[in-house]
């Protein structure tokens, strides 16, 4: 085995990590908002790649205007998907578990959508710097890597200034100590649902445009994000975004050890293998759970 | 307004309704089995997916808890009979065996640790046992050779005798489904099963009431581990053939949408809905790239609008006429 690339892997677990980081905190904050479960995160990923790159590529939409567009299309379909899927099951005090199914068939059906209307090629976009690598005494670091820390960090520093100094998040916090407390205290509890599925659309959008780069999107790429975001949000303590993004970090970087130790195609098998360990030994996370 | 001493004929058609989807879903079964074709085919599918369906009531519909991962036994047991009969020459019945021993296993080992848990933590660790052994199906290509699958699976047998036709395929099928819901009938009239609805009711009331709540969700999850794997070799025998893509997500997705068409809880739900669920694709050949779409598009309506399925049409019924009766 050959550990000499093991820091190299590991730079590359880190930047992945930061998106699994952004997906979980996007859980949370529905979370802590609703108590619900949203199993459609994957698909706010998925389309926040494919839209900016239907923007950049059929309408020549400069990268930065169509990334805006994206995040803003995609923030849309969150609440559509709030009004739609899960508003009717809330009213009627759906299970938890229907919430679940309803959220897992609603990715289905968003994922078969972008299927029969943009196809099933795979699709990337371009580095937002176009440059080589810098070297790092014997370190590779892309400039996509930077701008995908630079990018997680800043986002999550907004997010916290959100939630600490304007009325609004102050208000989706008090939601997430006590909804009923909240209401009375003439908080617009429901609108406040519909504010957490956008916010963490726009945060799955995000994560979506910064990975494509790297990676590739295509109609499937969804599921296995939000399985990462999860884990991410489960090994930080579910409902605490920071930890949410520690988590990810944490298991981008389980991942990329895996990759060197096992092989590429056990890193799945290795993630989920990390969530039933923290589920059943430790399932408040490392952090601790937020309730 | 509660005591209606009149209920003699809308009774009889509420029986009448109830056991609609009953006949209607026998009646396509016996068309299917005298016209023979390709619906023999469709439907000896949709009866694999009754047996599957049906051990997933018991977990589900009668201990009232969830698993997205119910899949991975299938697998377990489906890959375990595909490659005891082509690498090593078993006879169909012994290889199911040793797939069944080893689905029950794990299913002990993981459900353990797994059933301690509630809410999204028990959906989500199940959902990972589904993936994990979908993964592995992938990727340990020595035994299950990937995505290319198993090919040259033997026919159901046994003691030399094979059945080949679809036609015997068809009414064996028949009599497992029988016998499937047979035996989650007794489950559901047993003290084992008003042990399941009490834990499905409220876990703490169980236990008060000295049902070892733990326990019987192990049992159930056992119990229907094992349906699960006899769909997983069935499926194999049947089709001859195996890959990982046949236990996938898509898997798990079909049965939840056939659980809920056909009613959750129900002892004829799981029939009717894979019955039904399996015929509608047919019915819409030309919209095949539609066919996932419709079935996330009407699970979500179903959840919304009659989260208790088809099967409970007569209650449905029955509700209606209450209301009507204390309108006027």
């Amino acid at each position: 085995m050959d550990l000499s690339y093991l820091p190299q892997i590991a730079l590359s677990g880190i930047g992945i990590g930061c998106i699994y980081g952004l997906i979980g905190i996007g859980f949370c904050v529905i979370y802590n908002a609703s108590g619900i479960v949203n199993f459609a995160q994957g698909a706010f990923v998925m389309l926040g790649g494919m839209i900016t790159h239907t923007m950049l590529h059929r309408y020549g939409v400069p990268m930065i205007a169509s990334a805006a567009i994206a995040i803003a299309a995609v923030s849309l379909a969150g609440i559509v998907i709030e009004r739609v899927v899960v508003r009717p099951l809330w009213n009627r005090n759906a299970t938890m578990f229907v919430m679940i199914l309803a959220t897992l068939a609603a990715q289905i059906v968003i994922e078969r959508s972008t299927l029969i209307v943009a196809g099933d090629q795979p699709r990337t976009l371009p580095a937002f710097t176009d440059l080589p690598p810098m070297m790092l005494g014997g370190l590779a670091v892309s400039y996509q890597f930077l701008w995908i820390v630079a990018a997680s960090l800043a986002t999550v520093a907004a997010l916290a200034l959100f939630f600490k100094t304007t009325l609004v998040g102050k208000a989706m916090r008090a939601c997430a100590i006590n909804r009923e407390a909240a209401a009375l205290q003439g908080i617009p509890v429901s609108r406040m649902l519909a504010l957490s599925f956008a916010l963490s659309a726009a945060l799955g959008a995000i994560a979506g445009i910064l990975i494509t780069p790297t990676q590739y999107t295509a109609f499937n790429v969804g599921v296995p994000f939000a399985i990462n975001g999860f884990i991410a949000a489960i090994v930080g303590g579910f409902g605490r975004p920071l930890g949410a993004f520690v988590g990810g970090i944490m298991l981008g970087l389980a991942q990329a050890i895996a990759i060197v130790v096992f092989g590429a195609g056990f890193k799945n098998v290795a993630a989920l293998s990390v969530l039933l360990l923290f589920l059943f030994v430790r399932p408040s996370g490392i952090f601790g759970s937020a309730k | 307004m509660t005591k209606s001493p009149t209920i003699t004929f809308p009774d009889m058609t509420r029986r009448g309704l109830g056991a609609l989807p009953w006949i209607a879903a026998a009646g396509v079964l016996a068309y299917a089995f005298f016209v023979g074709g390709y619906l023999t085919t469709v439907m000896s599918f949709a009866l694999i997916y009754v047996v599957f369906v049906t051990g997933l009531n018991v977990f589900m519909g009668y201990a009232g808890q969830v698993s997205f991962g119910h899949n991975a036994f299938a697998a377990l047991s489906g890959y375990t009979s595909a490659y005891l009969t082509t690498s090593h020459g078993f006879a169909p019945l012994p290889a199911f065996g040793a797939g069944l021993a080893l689905a029950l296993s794990c299913a002990l080992i993981v459900g353990y640790p797994t059933l301690r848990l509630k809410g999204h933590y028990l959906a989500m660790a199940t959902l990972a046992i589904g993936l994990i052994v979908y993964e592995v199906a992938v990727e340990w290509t020595s035994v299950t050779q990937g995505y290319m699958g198993i090919s040259g699976i033997p026919p159901i047998g046994i003691a030399g005798y094979e059945i080949t036709s679809e036609r015997g395929q068809l009414a064996f099928l028949t009599v497992i489904v029988a016998l499937a819901t047979l035996v989650s009938w007794r489950i559901r009239e047993s003290r084992f099963g008003r042990a399941l609805s009490a834990v499905a009711g409220s876990e703490d009331a169980a236990r008060a009431l000295g049902i070892s709540a733990s326990r019987y969700k192990l049992s159930a999850f056992l119990a229907s581990a094992a349906f699960a794997a006899l769909a997983g070799s069935l499926f194999v025998h049947v089709v001859g053939f195996v890959s990982p893509e046949v236990y996938g997500l898509h898997m798990v997705v079909l049965a939840f949408t056939m659980l809920y068409v056909g009613g959750i809880g129900t002892i004829a739900g799981p029939f009717v809905g894979a019955v039904i669920i399996s015929l509608l694709p047919e019915m819409f050949r030309q919209f095949k790239d539609y066919q996932d779409l419709a079935y996330g598009a009407a699970l979500i309506l179903l959840l919304i609008y009659a989260p208790r399925g088809l099967s409970t049409i007569s209650s449905l019924f029955r509700r209606a006429a209450a209301k009507k009766a204390v309108v006027s």
